[in-house]
């Protein structure tokens, strides 16, 4: 392999991914919708960091009155902010636990599936033949598993626990991402610079790190911020229907005991706050992702 | 484009084949005996010998893959462990629940989603009407199916009880078709039609917009709009050449809404193949849930092959080959 010295001409150098991912962040944050997403995401990853500090009480232990019975759906009040469930439970100390659980399945898929789908996406589309082949045949099958079901029965076969959750999203959606990937590495690989730098004796390694990578970083981006909202949905759809972890809190949960046990209707305290989180998490996910949807869609810009 | 339709179908027998593969996987090797639920019952030996024959669950796990291949062959799926009837017998009428909220939930949630979004697309660019229109859509695409359930539910049957929150209603005296065709059962289909129309309307609103942007700006709109056509007429040119990437979104589309109607049967329990397929699985019936995945797994598989081959009949920049 050619070492790349200060001397090589530029064209042949290429840029690293960081800078390439430098700017387009940056580009990511002129558009405002984009600004209110990281907005609330930081302020969702500040108090999942810092929520055992915050939650007043344990979300597991069962309240007591004062006069030694169960202090079940009690409204807000000073003692309990956002009141009971029907099980005694601190709803504001299950809430807040409840962050921790749906950013850290977000966190563990985005690093997982972004990690999958780069290198099955750029091997498969930079170097084609018959890793291309299998591949495609692969995700093929794999686009034909409906997503939903298929995590009801893994995760009821495997057991409910997180880890299972993690690995159920992992394997579910590193398909889509690989594709996608694939195909914007086919556009970059035909590119004349790809094959001057190839020309000018740049090694394969080279050009992927510092031509095809840096090129194709937003169409990563735009699938990694895709795929950490498809895994808190994931998590809250199984949660809700009843196969989520029972050793831990999430808001799928909460949701799901406050239906079985019939209170949607009355306990509104317990129900809103872990359904409105839900749905600030996922928007300003996908506000983000619009915003690297519009960067990669060159056609879609303002002319 | 006949070779091309031989292959994809070959293809799509491949897919099936694979699928059903990792069924077998995924309920034989997982649960470490199926029977196990059943035994608990205070079941004899032969018994349980009798019915590990039955489902063909004795033998290496080559002869059992075989055997269970050739069953799927000949379309048994066995029976089920808690209704003690040919799955079958349980999911055909499922199916026709299902299809009832998935079908026009669908096709409403998209005609509504592509009248809108040729609204949105056609706006001012940055101009209020889009922007709103582009942040009310991504916010409600982020609302996961069962808040939206939940909300409808305590909204307009908890609180107004404008609507019933259970069920597909009393099917008295009618049978068959007859019954679909009361007051009374499309009382109970509104709400639930209504949730899968929220669900599904803001990705094809969203979708339509990008088509719409990325069309009016094309040489051939500059001609329309020479011509004299008023706004509207040129805007429905633009909306006829964005509504393609839609028409191959949909029906990739109507198995994932089959599939993701799961949540939405569960809250509004209606009694489709997705809640079956969730109370199969809590209830360890493994027959069942296996009939019911399958069947979801085939659904997705035609769909795509349906999308493709209209698509190609729809626009002819498409070549087969």
């Amino acid at each position: 392999m050619k070492q790349a010295s200060p001397h090589t001409p530029a064209a042949i150098r290429g840029r690293s991914a960081w800078s390439a991912a430098w700017d387009s962040w940056r580009q990511v944050m002129q558009d405002s919708f984009a600004v209110v997403g990281v907005s609330i995401l930081l302020l969702f990853v500040i108090i999942a960091l810092t929520a055992p500090y915050l939650a007043p009480f344990d979300p597991f232990k069962a309240m007591m009155t004062e006069t030694g019975r169960l202090a079940r759906l009690r409204p807000p009040s000073g003692e309990h902010l956002l009141g009971t469930t029907a099980f005694g439970n601190d709803v504001l100390s299950q809430f807040l636990h409840g962050f921790r659980v749906a950013l850290l399945v977000g966190l563990v898929a985005a690093i997982a599936v972004g990690f999958i789908s780069t290198l099955f996406g750029v091997l498969s589309g930079y170097f084609g033949g018959w890793v291309d082949d299998v591949l495609m045949r692969i995700t093929d099958v794999a686009l034909s598993i409906p997503t939903l079901p298929f995590s009801i029965v893994a995760v009821a076969l495997l057991g409910p626990s997180i880890e299972n959750i993690i690995l159920v999203i992992t394997v579910l959606f590193w398909r889509n991402g690989a594709r996608i990937i694939r195909s914007a590495v086919l556009t970059e690989r035909e590119r004349v610079y790809v094959k001057w730098a190839r020309a000018a004796g740049a090694s394969h390694f080279h050009i992927i790190m510092r031509h095809i990578l840096p090129n194709i970083i937003r169409v990563v981006f735009l699938w990694v911020t895709m795929s950490v909202a498809f895994a808190v949905l994931t998590e809250a759809s199984l949660s809700f229907l009843g196969l989520g972890d029972p050793t831990v809190i999430s808001w799928g949960q909460m949701l799901n005991t406050a239906f079985s046990s019939g209170n949607l209707r009355t306990a509104w305290w317990w129900v809103v706050p872990p359904s409105l989180a839900l749905v600030m998490l996922v928007s300003a996910l996908y506000l983000i992702g619009r915003a690297y949807e519009e960067q990669t869609n060159p056609r879609l810009r303002k002319r | 484009m006949r070779a091309y339709i031989f292959r994809r179908l070959a293809q799509s027998v491949l897919v099936v084949w694979a699928v059903t593969t990792i069924m077998f996987f995924m309920f034989r090797v997982m649960p470490a005996d199926p029977t196990a639920i059943l035994l608990e019952r205070g079941l004899t030996d032969e018994a349980r010998q009798a019915l590990l024959e039955q489902w063909g669950l004795t033998g290496s796990l080559w002869d059992q893959y075989i055997a269970y291949l050739g069953n799927i062959l000949t379309g048994d799926f066995g029976s089920s462990f808690l209704y003690r009837k040919p799955v079958w017998e349980v999911l055909t009428p499922l199916i026709i629940n299902t299809l009832w909220i998935a079908v026009p939930g669908l096709l409403l949630g998209a005609a509504l989603g592509a009248a809108i979004g040729t609204a949105v697309g056609w706006a001012k660019r940055g101009g209020k009407l889009e922007r709103s229109g582009i942040f009310l859509a991504t916010i409600i695409r982020g609302v996961p199916n069962f808040v939206i359930g939940i909300a409808l539910l305590t909204i307009f049957s908890s609180t107004l009880g404008w609507f019933p929150s259970f069920g597909m209603g009393d099917p008295g005296e009618t049978t068959g078709f007859a019954r679909y065709m009361t007051l009374d059962f499309l009382h109970h289909l509104a709400l639930p039609l209504i949730a899968v129309i929220i669900y599904f309307m803001p990705e094809n609103l969203l979708l339509m917009r990008s088509g719409v942007v990325e069309n009016r700006t094309e040489d051939y709109i500059e001609l329309v709009r020479a011509k004299g056509v008023p706004q509207r007429r040129v805007a429905w040119h633009a909306a006829r050449n964005s509504m393609l990437p839609l028409i191959t979104w949909l029906f990739p589309a109507l198995a994932e809404t089959i599939a993701g109607i799961v949540v939405i049967e569960i809250v509004f329990s209606w009694p489709g193949v997705g809640r079956e397929l969730v109370l199969a699985v809590t209830r360890q019936d493994y027959p069942l849930a296996q009939a019911a995945f399958f069947l979801l797994a085939v659904m997705i598989v035609i769909a795509n092959l349906a999308a493709d081959l209209i698509y190609g009949k729809l626009d002819p920049r498409v070549v087969y080959k």
